[in-house]
């Protein structure tokens, strides 16, 4: 019989090349990022030669009317799709997962998942030809287009956290909160919302990093002076590009940065 | 200063959108990014009392995109001299009349019998610029004014030859250089072509963007370049020059347009005169420094940019649009482009 105590365990890090692999991956993912961040404390007017540490393009960054205005509309945005998204992506996980199953469950979970399957700029184009429709009938042509598209592209990236949230979660307190004559909502309000909160702000956060970086959605629906801080960098890169681009980036950066770890913190908080 | 903006940030974030002073009129611009000197809106908010709204695209075909779909909103846009016509053709585009505007003796004469919009009964010239050659006088003190330069390159600049990677600049390059003209379906003659970028490009360094650097940094000392890039490259290294090839050289230009269904087509009006004002349209190259085809606006400008040898052509320059191709010449012009990139 052969010994099994002597036989070692799989383990992927013992793999051959693992070790080159992973350092491979993340150079990739960091290396470009390191760069961007080194450049954006660039002295001269290059993206490619140092010149020696300066703030001077944060300060014109910072300055700058138009990039204050793209900040605060991607903010506006942001903010608005979050609230309207994780609205909708937590009643739609409650109808999804605390229920028995019926017919055409997985169809409509396919159905709210649809703007991960379909391609960003089939979507972009969709909403182009029929909000121009809606123009031309309306005459309305505000914010509100690109507010609605926002809130519903983002509904899928809150919906997966709070559904795998409420997967996670059985019945059994909800079950004995109803045994003690607690009413549904009673129930739902102390026992099912306070557990499922995590969940929910990991949506939002979700939501609001996804909404604050859409570039092609954004792109066709946006309006005259409706210009969010991603279109604003896309916008200035066929002219001359100044470490000013890095030090928006970097910017952009820290904020994603912040909340995902605010993200981060929170769920981990039972 | 930071602090104050964080406060308006704030405040904004909270108050909803800055409710901007009430103005007569408004206008809608969409624009290439950081082309639109926020100096030269300002003093047409004030002239005429209007209130601007800027937007930003990053090329022709999103634009197109846009405004084709309809109910986008904008009152103005900037497209390149072949788009202008495209535009045209389509029926997108309001005709304005321009020349028979106030400002209109003030337009160069080679910009006022453009292929893309005859007589400018439509459009206003935004900026303008060329495509030549960019050589490194130090490595080579011959003629920079041919192509010859990149294309039967002397001994002195062999290998060290960029040239961008497009393939209307590249090839119209080369029929300019042969004498041909362009757009060109005789197979001979594009067979001469072929064969002369094939031999030329064993000479090439590299085919590249980005190159301001990499010739003042000289990595690179000759190639195929566009004149803006070029002088920001002499500002950071004297030896750098510009070439207005004598065979011949494209010259490309972005106008200003009023679309059909803009709703506000009076002040669009407005505008379109008041950028062939001399001194407003010394504004838009100020900012973006390319020339704007406008009289007697170099002088309003600080001379080092008006004297520039990149922005003030030699007197053998002669401005040449080179006009979309047919298909059947655009399928040749392909194939000769695998051919050069394999």
């Amino acid at each position: 019989m052969v010994d099994r105590l002597h036989i070692k365990p799989f383990d992927v890090r013992r793999q051959p090349g693992f070790t080159a692999v992973a350092v491979l991956c993340f150079f990739m993912l960091y290396a470009p990022m390191v760069a961007l961040v080194l450049y954006s404390f660039n002295d001269g007017m290059s993206i490619g030669t140092w010149e020696g540490f300066s703030w001077r393009w944060y300060q014109s960054a910072i300055n700058n009317r138009e990039i204050q205005q793209a900040t605060i509309r991607s903010l506006q945005v942001a903010s608005f799709a979050t609230v309207v998204a994780t609205l909708a992506a937590t009643m739609a996980a409650l109808a999804t997962t605390r229920t028995r199953p019926y017919r055409g469950m997985t169809f409509a979970f396919a159905l709210i998942n649809q703007p991960l399957m379909v391609p960003e700029i089939v979507t972009a184009v969709a909403l182009l030809i029929f909000f121009a429709i809606i123009k031309g009938a309306t005459n309305y042509t505000g914010m509100g287009y690109l507010l609605a598209a926002h809130a519903a592209f983002c509904i899928p990236f809150a919906y997966l956290p709070i559904r795998a949230r409420l997967e996670d979660m059985d019945l059994t307190l909800e079950q004995a909160a109803a045994d003690l004559y607690a009413t549904p909502w009673l129930a739902f309000r102390r026992v099912t919302l306070p557990r499922l909160l995590p969940g929910i702000l990991a949506g939002a956060m979700l939501a609001f990093v996804i909404s604050l970086d859409d570039v092609v959605i954004t792109l066709f629906v946006a309006g005259p002076g409706q210009e969010t801080l991603p279109l604003y960098v896309i916008g200035q890169l066929r002219r001359i590009v100044t470490p000013e681009m890095n030090a928006v980036s970097t910017l952009f950066l820290l904020v994603s940065a912040i909340l995902v770890t605010i993200f981060f913190l929170l769920s981990r908080r039972k | 200063m930071f602090r104050k903006t964080l406060v308006s940030l704030a405040a904004s974030l909270a108050f909803g959108y800055t409710v901007n002073a009430q103005a007569a009129g408004e206008l809608n611009i969409y624009n290439w990014g950081n082309y639109t000197n926020p100096a030269l809106i300002e003093k047409f908010e004030k002239e005429h009392d209007v209130t601007v709204t800027l937007s930003d695209y990053d090329s022709n075909d999103t634009m197109l995109a846009k405004v084709k779909a309809g109910g986008h909103g904008y009152d103005i846009v900037v497209p390149s001299d072949y788009m202008v016509s495209i535009m045209i053709d389509e029926g997108l585009l309001l005709e304005t009349k321009p020349n028979e505007m106030a400002n209109f003796s003030n337009m160069l004469p080679n910009f006022v019998d453009v292929y893309f919009d005859k007589g400018r009964n439509y459009s206003v010239p935004w900026q303008w610029g060329t495509t030549g050659v960019t050589v490194n006088t130090k490595t080579y003190a011959g003629d920079v004014d041919t192509w010859s330069v990149i294309f039967e390159p002397p001994e002195e600049l062999k290998g060290k030859i960029n040239v961008v990677p497009e393939m209307n600049d590249v090839i119209n390059a080369a029929l300019f250089y042969k004498g041909f003209p362009y757009c060109n379906s005789d197979k001979a003659q594009l067979k001469e072509v072929n064969d002369m970028l094939l031999s030329a490009k064993e000479h090439w360094l590299s085919m590249e963007y980005g190159n301001v650097e990499r010739f003042a940094n000289e990595d690179i000392h000759a190639g195929v370049n566009w004149n803006g890039a070029s002088m920001r490259s002499r500002l950071q290294n004297d030896a750098i020059r510009y070439g207005y090839p004598k065979e011949g050289i494209g010259t490309w230009a972005d106008n200003v347009v009023v679309l059909a269904d803009a709703k506000n087509a009076d002040n669009a009006k407005l505008f379109q005169n008041f950028i062939m004002a001399p001194e407003n349209a010394a504004l838009i190259s100020d900012f973006a420094k390319y020339a704007n085809g406008i009289a007697g606006s170099l002088e309003h400008l600080d001379p080092e940019f008006a004297n520039a040898p990149e922005v003030v052509p030699p007197a053998h320059y002669e401005t040449v649009f080179v006009p979309p191709c047919p298909q059947e010449v655009n399928e040749l012009y392909t194939r000769i482009w695998t051919n050069l990139l394999k």
